[in-house]
């Protein structure tokens, strides 16, 4: 008896994560991505391994999975992770306001935080501006972006996940009872056109899953909202520091190797196959990372980038959106069985996107196994290359 | 960002499967203060979709946008146009040497990562080893010292740049070598006999393109001149007796 | 885990000394790899005609007409040119291999090309006004 064949559109983090967790349970697993790992949305984060400060107060929902999830991916995939917290620091009279509501948010969600004295936090972070009036310190993380996903990628691949880069999705092939039965695709390293087969297929493109599940005629309120990012030269701090306020534009600047980065912005776009960097909102984060750290004035620009996040809802834009995420049950939502879409959520809750979407998978397929991936520590990154 | 258009042709190198490879030619308008990557993505979003190329994290963290433009190799998600184009002039874009080619300006890097997890490179060190503003001395956690990202991040510059890699295919390249190095700074007996070999450190005629290239601070021709250091003091002790 | 071999091809020999969009070091690298098969390609020569020589006095006299010819001076000027530049080199290398003075390897490179100028110069100047 053979196992059921999933087919996940998708190599960014969701896709990724799914792919180890099915095939963790035994599942034949096939990764299809149109350009190379991580290339879209996950790729650019900032790097945040939240610890859920910063949804908190609006957004509890969220900010609890990021703390489960960040306590869970110390544990099973260190290798990419810089441990080192993060810094929530209020800087003016608004924000000591907002910081009332924020230890409430903290306490209500279990995250854990201290306060610190001024003089322990300049201590800690020399480059923060020394104005600073309330500091608390958190238990964020850093991690490399690429890393992370071939680190799940490398464990699926090592339990018989199959990966397909370079290759787009060009029809999905459904049957005349509505089942979605495969999809057409077209190589192109080669320039080949192929079908392929599965009994499930996973719409896991993020930012684009609206446009995949098009294809299908199904409907996903997923809201392209891109957002600029900037690194600068210099590794200023060795923390994350967040902006005590409520989530706004410029609020983070985190260390990533020898630079710094400060993010991000949210505005609405039509093309998501290529969003040009907007130079106002590069100035904007030049000006809200210098209140943070001032040596950032000075600092020569290393690289500015757009990335896309993919936010849920109808009706809300921007920030008020949940940065939650979303399984859809295509049979359920639009009568189109093998067919599961997941979208939403951050970077740091990828591995319960994935227990979520695998285990809608699973009972859809009559596979009876549990989510084993919170005990189960990754393989070294490399492996994705080296099996 | 500014504000100006330049007129630049950009050659791309174009390959598929195993035919033989072509340039193609395509006419952009680009801001000179954007960078070259943000280029080679308007080139596959607007003008053609069958272009292959790697990417991820578009600010020099992950090593995945690593080409050869007009030549020299670059990460080019932090090079300007303006810093190897004029209005009017054609960019060359060609994957990196020295990795066999997939597609396109797609290489693959296997004998690079599976040559670092030869060599035991650490992804993550201690940030006293490699401390990144060089007058701060970091604060230590209460239970050892803050840790970092190695620089390392794996772009293939290097090796695509190092005349004896583009001429030996055995050599283990700059990168692995330098990993070698990191792995084996505090001990690490066994890595230094790896690398003790014909193919390993000895392979390096100290032409230092790599230090040239390298994008992200490794100087891996110091490091390699350093590895043969260590690896004379541990063949000299093991004659004396004692074993690292 | 993926194994290394090495293959020697012709295609390769083009390879070694193709400087372009290349920096310093290379051309340093090229320029020993150049003066290595001069120099060795002279030692053969040296030995064959001293082989020759053995064989008495009119061979020699015969040896020392030709040694006097043009080109035989400029190809003797040619090699001490490759000693002195194969020499410094070599201490450029051994240098940046046991100091750590690889960030200043190109400065190096430079002074030592100064020094060959000029030695070639001072030996060229001696060897045909003699």
């Amino acid at each position: 008896m053979s196992q059921p064949h999933v087919i996940i559109i998708g190599a960014g983090f969701t896709g990724v994560a799914t792919a180890h967790d099915l095939a963790l349970r035994g599942l034949d697993v096939t990764v299809i991505e149109r350009g190379s790992m991580v290339c879209g949305t996950s790729g650019r984060t900032h790097g945040l391994l939240h610890c859920g400060g910063r949804y908190c107060v609006k957004d509890q929902e969220s900010a609890i999975e990021c703390i489960e999830e960040n306590l869970i991916l110390r544990k099973i995939v260190p290798q990419v992770i810089e441990p080192n917290g993060g810094l929530f620091v209020a800087l003016d009279e608004g924000d000591i306001e907002y910081s009332k509501e924020w230890l409430e948010g903290c306490e209500a969600c279990q995250i854990p935080y201290k306060q610190l004295t001024h003089q322990q936090v300049l201590k800690l972070e020399p480059y923060l501006n020394p104005e600073v009036k309330l500091a608390y310190e958190v238990p964020d993380g850093t991690f490399d972006p690429l890393r992370l996903a071939l680190a799940f990628a490398a464990t699926a691949k090592s339990n018989g996940a199959k990966f397909q880069l370079y290759t787009d999705v060009t029809e999905l092939i459904i049957d005349n009872t509505g089942r979605v039965t495969g999809l057409k695709i077209w190589d192109r390293t080669k320039d080949e056109r192929r079908e392929l087969h599965a009994d499930m297929v996973v719409n896991a493109t993020g930012a684009w899953a609206g446009e995949i599940a098009d294809m299908a005629g199904a409907n996903v309120p997923v809201r392209p909202t891109p957002g600029v990012m900037v690194a600068y030269e210099e590794r200023f701090v060795n923390r994350a520091i967040n902006r005590l306020c409520k989530p706004s534009d410029g609020d983070i600047v985190l260390p990533q190797r020898r630079m710094v980065v400060v993010g991000t912005t949210s505005f609405e776009v039509e093309d998501l196959d290529y969003v040009p960097v907007v130079d106002e909102q590069v100035d904007l984060m030049l000006e809200r990372g210098a209140a943070l750290i001032p040596g950032i004035k000075n600092a020569q620009m290393r690289g500015a980038y757009m990335a896309t996040r993919p936010l849920i809802g109808a009706g809300l834009t921007g920030r008020s959106v949940a940065r939650t995420f979303k399984c859809f049950d295509h049979k359920e939502s639009d009568d189109i069985d093998g067919f599961v879409t997941i979208t939403g959520g951050k970077a740091t809750t990828l591995r319960q996107m994935a227990e979520k979407t695998s285990d809608i998978v699973c009972q859809k397929l009559d596979v009876e196994v549990e989510c084993a991936t919170a005990e189960t520590p990754l393989l070294s990154y490399r492996q994705y290359y080296a099996l | 960002m500014s504000t100006q258009k330049w007129k630049v042709t950009f050659k791309v190198h174009r390959q598929k499967a195993n035919n033989s490879p072509n340039y193609d030619e395509y006419k952009l308008e680009v801001d000179p203060e954007e960078y070259v990557l943000d280029a080679v993505e308007r080139i596959w979003a607007f003008h053609d979709r069958s272009l292959t190329f790697a990417h991820a994290c578009h600010h020099s963290t992950c090593g995945a946008c690593g080409m050869r433009v007009n030549g020299v190799e670059k990460l080019t998600c932090i090079t300007f146009i303006h810093e190897i184009a004029k209005n009017g002039s054609t960019i060359k874009i060609e994957p990196l040497r020295n990795f066999p080619v997939i597609s396109d300006l797609v290489v693959d890097m296997s004998t690079l990562y599976s040559g670092m997890e030869m060599v035991g490179q650490r992804p993550i060190v201690p940030l006293s080893e490699e401390p990144a503003a060089s007058d701060i001395k970091p604060v230590k956690a209460k239970d050892g010292d803050y840790i970092r990202l190695s620089d390392c991040i794996e772009c293939g510059l290097c090796i695509s740049a190092c005349p004896v890699a583009t001429t030996t295919s055995g050599y283990f390249g700059p990168a692995i070598l330098a990993g070698a190095r990191q792995a084996s700074i505090n001990g690490g007996a066994e890595t230094l006999k790896l690398v003790d070999c014909a193919d390993g450190v000895w392979r390096c005629h100290s032409a230092y393109e790599c230090t040239e290239v390298c994008p992200s601070f490794v100087e891996p021709g110091k490091k390699i001149m350093q590895l043969r250091r260590a690896v004379l003091g541990s063949r000299i002790k093991s004659l004396f007796g004692s074993r690292n | 885990m993926t194994t290394y071999t090495n293959k020697p091809s012709p295609s390769n020999w083009l390879k070694w000394f193709d400087p372009r969009h290349r920096d310093t070091g290379t051309w340093a690298f090229i320029l020993n790899r150049i003066t290595a098969l001069g120099l060795t390609f002279y030692l053969f020569l040296h030995l064959i005609i001293l082989s020759q020589l053995a064989q008495g006095p009119d061979a020699y006299d015969s040896f020392l007409e030709l040694a006097k010819t043009p080109i035989i001076v400029i190809g003797e000027l040619l090699v001490i040119v490759a000693a002195i530049y194969h020499g410094l080199n070599g201490i450029r290398i051994g240098l940046t291999t046991f100091s750590e003075t690889s960030n200043i390897q190109k400065t190096v490179f430079y002074f030592f090309i100064l020094i060959t100028v000029i030695g070639s110069l001072i030996f060229g100047i001696r060897m045909f006004t003699a």
